[in-house]
């Protein structure tokens, strides 16, 4: 039994046109048996950038506070909102420095990040648990229903998707591959990133 | 063998622990207090758990010795920690901690101490009313740190039976004669079922009056 | 005779004082006026910018992180829940601001949730305090209005000076002419201001001990921290230049107008 497994809980994340999602269920369990249905490893960075961290519970919290805390002072220090890249590589390098006692999360960055015209592209990331970046055009899985999330994104991606398309797509993607995941499950979070908004919604999910 | 429950209801929390003291197989006590008030809203129920939850896990910092997770002597030498700095914290500041800073603050040490050569092997639920937005509050925290707040929770091998019941009759608008209605199932079910049941509990509420204890 | 016990801020004088510390209050009251006022729905600074000149470079006055304005030359977001307004030695006030950042982002790391405003004050006068102890070091030449927000206490206005002192105000005044303001405060204030007057009485202040004749962006800052009670958190924010003539504007302070009338 390895302490990313422990908890349970899974993570997603995809690129639309011009917008990003990232989702993620609500499990948190000890092993087999359940404990809450109601327990969030998605937060936002800032009102353009989310974190989903699956993996160990403390260290989700752990690992939440701490990016919390350094965001919080690059964005008072510097005047400005960070970036996507700029971020991940913070939690890529956090990581690494706890290479010999890692932390057992393998976190997923989604986010618009603004080119010097102004401009939002796309931007998502996955990591494993010391920090080595995956960067990706399509989409990128991690937590404990990984292998059955990229089966069904494998299939259900395309590119190109509109904000409303890409939450149908992410939505169906994460329910159906939790269902098949005994630890993942129990409710789901959708976060839709456009370039005014984000939407957020829970979704009904199997409770079994 | 050790086990906790919790709930909450209609602008209360009831916090149920059984009261054993037991050193290996050997009961030594049966009439402990294992839920500690932190403060006039505030009460936490800790347990040494042995047991699944952390003799499978594999870190470098869990005991190896399996005969080590049945020592519990470190609970309450942590229970006495936290108590007596959420207590520092009000004499320095006249106001008390709210619910959630003192769990936050709880959890940090648990997670702290989990990366430690010598970590505390403590599962703690912490039942509290708020006073700034009047909610009742209940947190699952365990030794590993995890938190996560919750309608109701219970640490021990009691959790396996008590929670699928709470999940079938807990209502989170139920008066307190109704929670504790609830709470005596649980301690029914597991009497009932576990080979080691312990036999008593002692069961305390918080709701905006304070922390009591009450006679089941 | 009092030389002697100048030299060291440790040392008390004869007459049981402590001149560095004095010396650095005295500092103070020769900079830039801050002023705070405590409404009951708010709290409003404001501060007289001493360091302008058409060849300053404004242009790294940027866009502003967080939405509430980014920083100005006196004043400082801390916390989402409180700004700072700094009267003395800029780059003691810069190092302090940064300490007190710190701070409030180890109290949210600790506890999930802001930290009390007098709690950061304490803080503040406890590493204050210390440079007045400690030998070889000078002490902090700045005084600090904190406005801000917790749920304990609701809206506060506290003063800290180099000493180490503070105290909680309902209305105060720092930097120079501060015995006028702080007059005019006392028979202007009343007890249940709304953020709008607040805002009046600040600029009326503002305008009386300031050593130009008219107001204008170019030698003010202001300030204000409110509750939003949508979001259900404190809202702070440090005006821009554009919006400070904006509210000049429309409390009839302006320059221009007075310009305007003279022609």
């Amino acid at each position: 039994m390895s302490a990313l497994e422990y908890n349970g809980g899974s993570v997603i994340a995809m690129v639309g046109k011009d917008c990003v999602a990232i989702a993620s269920d609500l499990r948190l369990g000890t092993q087999a048996l359940g404990i809450s249905s109601n327990f969030q490893r998605v937060f936002p960075m800032t009102d353009r950038l989310y974190v989903g961290l699956p993996g160990l519970g403390t260290d989700v919290t752990t690992l939440y506070e701490r990016f919390r805390y350094r965001v919080n002072m690059y964005t008072i220090k510097e005047e400005r909102e960070i970036n996507p890249e700029t971020f991940a590589h913070m939690v890529s390098s956090t990581l690494y420095q706890h290479r010999f006692g890692p932390y057992f999360i393998e976190p997923v960055v989604a986010g618009l990040s603004k080119s010097p015209t102004g401009a939002l592209k796309p931007f998502i990331a996955a990591m494993d648990l010391i920090g080595c970046i995956n960067f990706a055009k399509d989409f990128v899985v991690a937590g404990t229903a990984s292998s059955k999330l990229y089966g069904v994104a494998e299939g259900l991606w395309e590119p190109d998707l509109e904000p409303e398309d890409l939450f149908e797509t992410i939505s169906q993607t994460l329910l159906n591959a939790v269902d098949r995941d005994a630890f993942s499950g129990w409710g789901a979070v959708v976060h839709v990133i456009t370039k005014d908004r984000v939407i957020s919604r829970t979704l009904k999910a199997r409770m079994d | 063998m050790e086990t906790s429950f919790a709930l909450t209801g209609k602008g209360y929390v009831i916090v149920a622990a059984d009261t054993t003291a037991a050193r290996s197989i050997v009961k030594m006590k049966d009439d402990q207090d294992k839920i500690k008030e932190l403060g006039s809203h505030l009460l936490m129920a800790y347990s040494g758990e042995p047991g699944p939850s952390n003799a499978y896990i594999i870190m470098p910092t869990q005991p190896t010795d399996p005969l080590l997770s049945f020592y519990s002597g470190d609970t309450i030498q942590f229970a006495e920690y936290v108590e007596r700095n959420i207590r520092l914290y009000q004499i320095r500041h006249l106001y008390p901690l709210r619910p959630s800073a003192a769990a936050s603050w709880i959890r940090r040490s648990l997670a702290v101490s989990l990366r430690s050569r010598n970590a505390f092997t403590v599962n703690l639920l912490i039942g509290g009313y708020d006073l700034a937005d009047h909610k009742p509050t209940l947190y699952w925290i365990d030794y590993l740190g995890t938190v996560v707040e919750v309608p109701f929770a219970a640490h021990g091998y009691g959790s396996y039976f008590a929670l699928s019941l709470l999940d079938r009759y807990h209502n989170p608008d139920a008066t307190l004669e109704e929670g504790l209605a609830t709470l005596k199932r649980c301690i029914n079910e597991v009497s009932k079922r576990l080979v080691v049941s312990p036999d008593r509990y002692k069961v305390k509420v918080v709701d905006k009056d304070g922390v009591r204890e009450v006679e089941l | 005779m009092a030389r002697r016990y100048d030299s060291r801020t440790t040392i008390f004088s004869p007459e049981g004082r402590l001149y560095q510390i004095e010396y650095a209050m005295e500092a103070i009251s020769h900079a830039g006026t801050v002023l705070g006022v405590l409404a009951k729905d708010g709290v409003v600074l404001a501060a007289e910018k001493r360091v302008t000149g058409k060849l300053l470079d404004l242009s790294s006055a940027k866009e502003g992180g967080g939405g509430y304005g980014g920083s100005g030359e006196k004043m400082f977001l801390i916390n989402s829940n409180v700004i700072g307004g700094v009267a003395g030695i800029t780059s003691d006030a810069n190092s302090l601001v940064n300490y007190a950042r710190s701070v409030a982002q180890r109290y949210l790391l600790q506890y999930n949730q802001d930290i009390p405003v007098e709690q950061l004050a304490q803080r503040l006068c406890d590493m204050k305090q210390g440079y007045t102890q400690y030998g070889g070091l000078r002490p902090f030449g700045v005084s600090i209005l904190y406005a801000g927000y917790d749920p304990h206490y609701r809206f506060q206005l506290y003063h800290s000076d180099p000493s180490g002192n503070y105290s909680g105000w309902k209305a105060t005044c720092i930097g120079a002419n501060n015995g006028t303001a702080q007059s005019l405060l006392k028979q202007e204030y009343k007890d249940d201001m709304s953020i709008d007057d607040a805002i009046k009485l600040v600029l009326k202040v503002m305008s009386r001990t300031m050593d130009s004749t008219t107001l204008g962006s170019e030698k003010l800052e202001i300030a204000v921290l409110t509750y939003d009670e949508a979001a259900k958190k404190p809202k702070a924010k440090i005006y821009k230049p554009i919006e400070i003539d904006g509210l000049l504007l429309m409390h009839e302070m302006s320059k221009k107008i007075e310009e305007a009338m003279k022609a």
